[in-house]
């Protein structure tokens, strides 16, 4: 069992820059999510964990030990990728046993751990079958196996359920949660997926441009996003943010909105807004986080999903457009006049130029 | 534009029964869904429908004419396909009137046809550019507008946004819904993911093993299913299905209380994750919580019944503080319940 530390970590790669001055502690034993969109620096951040790259400046640390300059191999890190590396011509229980083969585990113990780990990941069934012509979900599912059999102190996975399909994702991530939980493994997780950070993770780390934009618990994350990235990346549909004006009408604050009508600010919100240097601001709040109001903003709808247990109504006036997420129940059809507004405690502002929370800490 | 119905279709593959007497009847300008598993007779609908498979027996009608032996050309079906397939090298201009092109279409008539799809679709702005300078919303309008400009009775949409990641299929399928709504034309679309097919579709025909389960409005599927099949199929998380023991008036896993409930002929009950609650009364019937999923919005709580067996999900609205390993009952409007059979076919409406 292991901590990590990213000390000011740069990585570049000739002139583009891949990671901005990272600094970040994976705690020991933790199931931490490196969460961004294709391109953000989530995956060279692993990889220079794993040891596949060296960063330009800066320092890895394992616990206290500067590992920066240690070779891959002696890390001791365990590493799936998107793309299980199966031996297709090895039985499942070859590719299971194949790590504790070659740092030559005596004969029982390998046997006692392959059983073990093929029971826990339901692979007990077809230990014997060769591995080709296996499921894509089955050979993930070994993939993870195989790594985890050796029992790293440090996991590694980089998109490891991007090409399962998505009712094998939803087992895999109760699995994969459990596993981590088994071994106690300092696990990072790198995806592109908000909804397998959320579940899984202890604490998400949200990148974007090779910049870390906030580290936190999914739940602080999602309700106190540091940025407007944050704020749009997380959720599902993405928080409403509203261009706007803060206006002080009598020591009452107000978001006058762009798309008409104003959003009143209450309690720490007001104080937020009359301590902003700028009054240009963005109004966000979250869709489900929506609530009827007879003098709320005035909108029509332009467009209702009716998805099972929930009902997402998009409203909108000229390019501006707000979603809210209801239960299945609501009454609401396209072309219907509504007025809204956020719920108490549902406001976040942002300063429109930085982009940056102006929520008082 | 058009209606298109199959009248029993079947068709076999060697010893692969891979339509099993289907029968459908999509209406004009509807925007109809085909959703179930792979292989389990999507494919082979659509390539019917284009004529490029004939029916061992049944019928297929367009505009309620038999079209069963007429081929490909002579229907005027158009198939977008997936990942849209745009060619790189051409602009939106050249890839749109490219089908009109290869039929050596005269050029005032291809003019006057990419005026009225362009306006259409409102792309006449992007017409100059290519594929890579384009939004993904952007080049489904070019793949649909390359669809449409043959001006064809229907069209056809096979599985186009899967490759997308969450955010841009949220997206787009709006997108999508609203330019079929602008355009009209029937719209048959193919998915395998539930919550894609009902955001979109105005209907939805849910398949298994070749077969048609069920056909309806989206809504109408989710909360009547025909069976515990379709019931299993729509929602995320999936339906909990518990079996019964009328004996003693609970689930055989001892999670449910079904005091109160007409239990004649029930074998299973299903709840809706969302229509689930928990409460800490002790009621005896005692779950286990082993894990607490927070969505944000929602929050996903998974439960050990206290007599073993499939983990029971349930939907919370909000972020409710609950513990992991607390024993808790759970309660449900008995509205929300539904029974089924023996033979796995919903019972009486208790909705």
């Amino acid at each position: 069992m292991t901590s990590i530390h990213l000390d000011n970590i740069v990585k570049k790669f000739g002139d583009f820059t891949a990671i901005q001055t990272m600094n970040l502690e994976v705690r020991d034993g933790e199931f931490l999510a490196l969460l961004g969109p294709s391109g953000c620096g989530k995956s060279t951040t692993m990889n220079i964990i794993a040891g596949m790259e060296t960063p330009t400046h800066g320092t890895v640390k394992f616990g206290e030990r500067d590992i920066t300059h240690v070779p891959m191999q002696k890390r001791g890190v365990g590493f799936v990728f998107q793309n299980y590396a199966i031996f297709t011509h090895m039985s499942v229980y070859e590719n299971l046993a194949y790590g504790l083969r070659m740092n030559g585990t005596p004969k029982a113990e390998l046997d006692r751990k392959v059983q073990e780990i093929a029971e826990f990941l339901e692979l007990t069934a077809i230990l014997h079958r060769p591995s080709a012509g296996l499921s894509v979900n089955i050979l993930q599912r070994l993939a993870i196996g195989r790594s985890a059999i050796l029992e790293p102190s440090i996991f590694l996975l980089d998109e490891p359920l991007s090409n399962v399909d998505a009712a094998f994702r939803a087992v895999m991530r109760q699995e994969l949660k459990q596993l981590q939980r088994n071994f106690k493994q300092t696990m990072v997780y790198v995806t592109h997926d908000q909804l397998e950070a959320m579940t899984m993770a202890d604490r998400i780390a949200v990148m974007d441009h090779g910049v870390l934009q906030q580290v936190g618990t999914p739940i602080d994350v999602y309700n106190n996003p540091r940025n407007l990235f944050v704020a749009q990346f997380l959720g599902s549909p993405g928080m409403n943010l509203l261009p706007g004006a803060l206006a002080d009408r009598g020591g009452d604050m107000f978001v006058d909105l762009e798309l008409g009508g104003s959003i009143a600010l209450k309690g720490s919100d007001a104080q937020a807004g009359r301590a902003a240097k700028s009054r240009d601001v963005v109004c966000g709040f979250r869709p489900e986080a929506v609530q009827f109001d007879d003098a709320g903003v005035s909108l029509s709808v332009t467009f209702v999903e009716r998805i099972g247990a929930r009902t997402i109504v998009h409203m909108g006036k000229g390019a501006a457009s707000v979603k809210a997420v209801f239960d299945n129940k609501v009454a609401v059809n396209v072309g219907d006049q509504t007025r809204i507004a956020p719920q108490d405690n549902a406001i976040r502002l942002f300063a429109a130029q930085s982009g940056e929370s102006l929520q008082v800490a | 534009m058009a209606s298109i119905s199959f009248r029993n279709v079947t068709k076999r593959f060697g010893d692969t029964m891979a339509l099993n007497d289907v029968s459908f009847d999509i209406e004009d300008n509807e925007f109809f869904c085909f959703f179930g598993p792979p292989l389990s007779g999507k494919s082979t609908i659509l390539r019917i429908i284009l004529g490029l498979d004939t029916p061992d027996s049944g019928e297929v009608l367009i505009d309620g004419k038999p079209v069963t032996h007429i081929g490909p050309a002579e229907r005027n079906i158009a198939m977008v396909f997936q990942n849209l397939a745009l060619f790189p090298h051409m602009t939106a201009r050249e890839n749109v009137i490219f089908p009109l092109v290869e039929r050596k279409t005269a050029p005032a008539e291809i003019e006057a046809k990419l005026g009225d799809v362009a306006e259409k679709l409102h792309m006449s702005h992007i017409l100059h550019k290519h594929p890579a300078q384009l939004s993904g919303g952007e080049r489904q309008r070019v793949a649909i507008a390359r669809a449409l400009v043959r001006d064809p009775v229907a069209y056809l949409m096979d599985d186009p946004i899967s490759a997308l990641d969450a955010r841009l299929r949220e997206e787009t399928r709006i997108e999508l819904k609203r330019i079929q709504r602008e355009v009209g034309h029937t719209l048959i679309y193919v998915t395998h993911d539930q919550e894609e097919a009902m955001s979109i579709a105005d209907r939805m025909a849910i398949l298994r093993d070749g077969q048609v389960q069920q056909i309806g409005t989206p809504i109408e599927i989710y909360d009547a299913p025909a069976n515990t099949y379709v019931a299993s199929m729509l929602g995320a998380p999936a339906i909990n299905l518990f079996d019964v023991d009328a004996m003693s008036g609970v689930t055989k896993n001892g999670a449910l209380d079904l005091n109160g409930v007409d239990l004649d002929g029930v074998e299973r009950v299903g709840l809706r994750p969302e229509d689930g609650r928990l409460i800490g009364v002790d009621s005896g019937l005692r779950s286990t919580v082993s894990m607490v999923e927070p969505l944000g919005g929602a929050t996903i709580v998974t439960l050990d019944p206290p007599e073993g067996g499939t983990p029971i999900r349930l939907m919370l609205r909000g972020q409710p503080t609950i513990e992991v390993g607390a024993g808790i009952a759970i309660e449900y409007t008995p509205s929300a319940l539904m029974r089924f059979d023996a033979n796995n076919e919903r019972m009486g409406d208790t909705k």
